[in-house]
């Protein structure tokens, strides 16, 4: 399904340039590492099970399951946003036609993009700050923090480039991601 | 400016964001800012990154992907044929025969899966096409079903409880186990309404099936038997202490994967839609939780949640009449915030009040779930009433009446969670505790 939907976004804008094509694929590739974080987050588990039970220390294996859950969640946003997937409040939305729903999307892009890129802006800085401290984790692990947090930084990067675009299209009135209230089977909760 | 102005313009910040349609975890962080901005001289990006990094980073949310995935999985196998197939020979001697597969069978769902919706689509499926087929009335058809769905919510694993939990800090297993009972016993307000209802329409009943023998009821429900046992080992689990409610998440996933490859169904394409389907969930899941941490961090800087734990203190409510008001704030939020948002959103205000009450967190957590439950079935905006829509075709405002009767029944609900509190707190304070 996952593909198919690509393809057919992509079908409905107009050129295929290297362009368009290397961000599609950067959102995939991101959205793909997001799900292998997740699998991490199941194989980390069951290890710790196994070791206890076999009598055997998995020190910081909660730490390291922790910073996976973190950066499955920042890699997957952007390819999250492109299955129009983040809830939001859609009444007026729905309820608006033509020009004022239009307004209303570039409005709700651009401030999606300008905060999403605060975010990242910090996060990038926060990365760096960590790295240049020697900040390390308090738990068990003593990882290095500036290695998990840089998934944050890369993951809100990739968000506002596909903000950004998204706008982008929108402007140009070449994005329908949003257009539908879009209720795929058993994906809300 | 004074106070008043500055959090006038917080709460109009909040209501405008959220109100034109930014997306919910991205709206949360653009209040909290305006938050930090207008009440602290802090560095607020710093600030920001702090409280979303320590809010992502969490051992305690691992269980959230997990559980959603479990459903995604099962979500994909046959389970809504069996489960219709499996549950009716049961059902047929009851009053108001089959119409209960709808409450048996979201129970069921609901305890594989923390989502309503899921649930909803996943017995609707088959059990709609069924009932109709023999002359079941589609009113209670439609309204049982949508009712029954929101047990999806209750019944553990709850995303809403896990998103709760990680709010306040209150342990997941306790919380799942709080569930349990409440969520039988608004199941069994469902069944009753049924019978109750095939007494006073008995014309409206349609005849019995054959009957069954007892083997043959068993052999029906072959496939159903094991569904129930990956429930059994799931909740079983975290009762017993014998592993934590991420490490049940991990049993739930491994089992209905064994599940799902001995039905057949596992193929390298559903298990890839399954995962990428939970990748998605939990990311919007998270993206609302990440903005909720740094807004409960601004909020803190507000005041706000002291000064309305104060005001509400100086008011000298009882607990009865606080908890009443709460269930129309908690309505009236959830007719335009999907439940978990409805949670995130409120907890930082809501959780001063509740601890100056003398409010057991536990009993609040359910209480909580069974009013924002409520609002998934009110228009006009009740997720569970759209994805019935998308599912029948039929109007909003058709599918909502059906499910009228429910609403009220969940009210009646509250009061029995109000009267016997114990029916919450019961197992979490005799389940053994977890060693991890």
């Amino acid at each position: 399904m996952t593909t198919e939907t690509m393809t057919r976004d992509r079908s409905r804008t107009a050129g295929k340039s290297t362009l368009r094509k290397g961000l599609d694929t950067l959102y995939l590739v991101s959205g793909a590492l997001a799900a292998l974080f997740l699998l991490t987050i199941l194989g980390i588990i069951v290890a710790q099970m196994a070791s206890r039970w076999m009598g055997v220390q998995f020190p910081g294996s909660t730490d390291y399951a922790g910073y996976c859950m973190a950066a499955s969640s920042f890699f997957a946003l952007a390819y999250t946003l492109n299955h129009n997937a983040h809830i939001r409040v859609s009444l007026i939305l729905n309820i608006a036609k033509g020009k004022v729903r239009r307004a209303l999307y570039l409005w709700c892009l651009s401030i999606a993009t300008l905060l999403s890129g605060y975010l990242a802006y910090f996060s990038i800085r926060n990365v760096q700050l960590s790295h240049m401290i020697h900040d390390i984790s308090q738990g068990q692990d003593a990882t290095p923090l500036w290695i998990p947090q840089s998934a944050v930084a890369i993951g809100t990067v990739i968000f506002t480039i596909a903000l950004l675009d998204h706008l982008v299209r929108t402007l140009r009135g070449e994005d329908d991601t949003f257009a539908e209230e879009h209720h795929v089977e058993g994906e809300e909760f | 400016m004074d106070e008043l102005t500055l959090t006038g313009i917080f709460l109009f910040t909040l209501f405008f964001l959220l109100g034109s349609g930014v997306w919910i975890g991205l709206a949360l962080l653009g209040v909290a800012f305006v938050g930090m901005e207008l009440f602290t001289g802090r560095p607020t990006g710093d600030a920001m990154f702090t409280a979303i990094w320590s809010g992502s980073a969490s051992w305690t949310l691992t269980a959230l992907p997990l559980f959603i995935w479990m459903g995604e999985i099962l979500f994909r196998t046959r389970l809504s044929e069996d489960m219709f197939k499996g549950l009716s020979p049961w059902m047929a001697n009851l009053p108001g025969q089959l119409l209960h597969t709808n409450v048996v069978g979201c129970t069921v769902f609901a305890a594989v899966s923390g989502s309503s919706a899921a649930t909803l689509t996943t017995v609707g499926k088959m059990s709609i096409p069924e009932l109709r087929r023999r002359g079941y009335p589609d009113y209670m058809t439609l309204g049982t079903l949508v009712g029954a769905s929101t047990l999806g919510l209750m019944i553990p694993p709850s995303l809403t409880l896990i998103v709760y939990g990680v709010t306040i800090n209150e342990s997941i297993s306790k919380l799942f186990m709080a569930g349990v009972l409440p969520g039988l016993v608004l199941a069994g307000l469902f069944m009753g309404y049924i019978a109750v209802w095939s007494f006073v329409r008995r014309n409206e009943v349609p005849p019995k099936e054959a009957r069954m023998s007892f083997a043959e009821k068993l052999y029906n429900s072959r496939f159903l038997i094991p569904v129930i046992l990956l429930i059994a080992l799931v909740i079983g689990s975290i009762y017993t202490g014998v592993a934590t409610a991420t490490e049940s998440a991990a049993f739930g996933v491994i089992g209905a994967l064994v599940l799902a490859t001995l039905q057949g169904s596992l193929t390298k394409d559903t298990f890839i839609a399954s995962l990428m389907g939970a990748t998605r969930t939990s990311c919007m899941i998270a993206l609302i939780l990440a903005g909720a941490a740094f807004l409960a961090l601004a909020m803190g800087f507000t005041g706000l949640p002291a000064t309305v734990a104060e005001y509400i203190g100086s008011l000298e409510l009882s607990p009865l009449t606080l908890i009443f008001a709460l269930m129309c704030f908690y309505i009236i939020v959830g007719m335009f915030l999907d439940g978990i948002s409805s949670v995130v959103l409120t907890m930082a205000v809501v959780e001063p009040m509740i601890r100056q009450a003398g409010i057991d967190l536990l009993w609040f957590g359910i209480f909580i779930v069974v009013v924002v439950e409520m609002a998934q079935i009110t228009p006009p905006i009740g997720f569970n009433l759209f994805v019935m829509q998308g599912m029948t075709k039929k109007p909003i405002g058709y599918i909502a009446k059906t499910a009228f009767p429910m609403f009220l029944l969940m009210v009646v609900m509250v009061g029995i969670l109000v009267m016997f509190p114990d029916l919450a707190t019961y197992l979490p304070e005799n389940m053994k505790q977890t060693p991890g």
